[in-house]
């Protein structure tokens, strides 16, 4: 078979940039939004598997087994075209953001009750026979070293959030995939536009995991 | 920390250059050629786009692009199941075939200049203008009254530069897929949904919470496109279609699927 050599065309990423930019720009915004959002679920989740009695717990662990085994695309549809049908109309952005919360946070969750659970059980009652309270006790010796034990599994996870949200594409999010394909689409330059925006996703993701890397020597600093 | 940091990016632009690079050979051999050694055409057709290809609750592939298909398979080998029906959508059909993923798009494709530009078009086979698909209860008359409304596309269909040029202060919203268009208008999430007249039709007969309005706006033709410069597979698909004009075939397909929407369609 013969084949006919593929030039590359830098004309349609030049003209592509700036367009596709704008659609990184989005992919940063929902991605951080998600990131705090899924943090502070993920917290509160794993604080609440460890409250006393039977019931909380039950509930943090089928909250994570439903939102851990069931695709993210499908959650993505259920919040953006299910709820509405059911009275809960979210914005598009509010629903790409809270499928990426809510999915996020399940492994969130996870990681985070590993943590906790890590810290050997003595220091517990070490810290409390000091006279400190329960909170004080969690916030200001249990906490600080589950986060520490955490912080790379989380900082993985954050990373898959972020390459994550292009999911949101779907429904019509104009984030950096929905931006490629509008333009592939288009201009029918497939490898040209679609190598643009990896790239553009491994700077991203490299920024983020510099970032993360930063949060990991600083925590590991207050030791 | 900083340098490794850089080489880590050079390196990954490196091997995804490579890695797609090698990828970036063209298939230069008649897509009428590939078919033939195979046994078996390759055709992308549409699952979502009622009557001209659609899947029933069996998962059958139905419409009159596939029944073209399997006329197609019949008139190389004599087995109209020598057959293989990729389904594609409006935004990834063009770049299925430039792949090699498919040797034909017989899906609905509308000629425009800007793909003449990368396929190989036929004779057209049918001639669609655009309408919009709304709520039954919508007073929406045409796209004259989507000012300030949120209206969906399918990403890749001609309708997102149509809506954009004939009603610039609408809020399009794209879809990849004709059923994600038909839930967004059934959720609320758009105010109406434009695409080709014929499956706007034939979704408000099926969906009785839903109608069409408006009047087909832009009638332009449908073509068979094969990857560009392949003058071999095109004649002879521009032969076939002529035999099929000829002999009423076309006529007989036509009766099948559009009988109870003629009336609104442009004839060709």
């Amino acid at each position: 078979m013969t084949g006919t050599a593929y030039s590359f065309a830098w004309a349609a990423v030049w003209q592509g940039l700036p367009y596709l930019l704008e659609g990184a720009g989005l992919t940063i915004l929902i991605s951080l939004a998600s990131m705090a959002l899924a943090l502070a679920v993920g917290t509160l989740m794993a604080a609440l598997s460890q409250a006393p009695g039977r019931v909380l717990p039950r509930l943090v662990r089928a909250y994570v087994e439903v939102f851990r085994n069931t695709p993210l695309l499908i959650q993505i549809f259920i919040v953006y075209f299910g709820l509405p049908q059911i009275g809960l109309k979210l914005s598009p952005f509010s629903s790409g953001m809270w499928a990426l919360v809510l999915y996020t946070a399940a492994y969130n969750t996870e990681i985070l009750r590993a943590g906790l659970e890590a810290v050997p059980k003595g220091q517990h009652e070490a810290v409390r026979s000091t006279g400190l309270t329960e909170f004080q006790a969690m916030r200001y010796v249990i906490v600080p070293q589950a986060l520490r034990i955490s912080l790379p599994a989380l900082g993985n996870n954050l990373v898959s959030l972020m390459k994550n949200s292009s999911l949101v594409s779907v429904i019509g999010m104009v984030e950096l995939m929905f931006v490629a394909n509008d333009i592939s689409f288009n201009n029918f330059r497939s490898f040209e536009i679609y190598g643009a925006a990896a790239v553009l996703y491994v700077a991203l993701v490299l920024l983020l995991t510099r970032a993360l890397h930063v949060t990991e020597r600083r925590l590991a600093l207050a030791r | 920390m900083r340098l490794r940091s850089g080489g880590v990016l050079g390196l990954g632009i490196a091997t995804l250059v490579v890695a797609l690079g090698a990828a970036g050979w063209a298939e230069a051999q008649s897509g009428l050629e590939a078919a033939k050694k195979r046994g078996r055409l390759v055709a992308g057709v549409k699952t979502d786009f009622p009557p001209f290809g659609y899947v029933d609750s069996g998962g059958k592939n139905l419409g009159f692009d596939v029944d073209v298909a399997h006329l197609f398979a019949r008139a190389l080998f004599n087995d109209e199941n020598a057959v293989e029906l990729v389904a594609v959508t409006s935004g990834n059909r063009i770049p299925f075939l430039q792949s090699g993923k498919i040797d034909i798009i017989i899906a609905t494709v509308t000629v425009t200049d800007e793909r003449k530009q990368v396929v190989e078009f036929s004779d057209p086979y049918f001639l669609s203008g655009s309408l919009l698909l709304v709520p039954k209860a919508s007073t929406a008359k045409g796209l004259e009254d989507m000012a300030g409304k949120t209206v969906a596309v399918i990403q890749g269909a001609i309708q997102d530069k149509d809506v954009e040029q004939l009603q610039p202060k609408a809020n399009r919203i794209k879809f990849g897929k004709v059923s994600e268009a038909v839930l967004a208008v059934k959720t609320g999430r758009a105010e109406a949904y434009v695409h080709d007249d014929i499956v706007v039709l034939t979704l408000a007969k099926e969906n009785p919470d839903l109608k069409a309005v408006g009047k087909p706006f832009i009638p332009r033709p449908y073509g068979i496109a094969v990857r560009k410069g392949d003058m071999e597979f095109i004649t002879w698909v521009n032969a076939e279609l002529a035999r099929m004009k000829k002999d009423g075939t076309y006529d007989r397909l036509w009766k099948k699927y559009f009988a109870d929407v003629e009336a609104n369609l442009v004839k060709p």
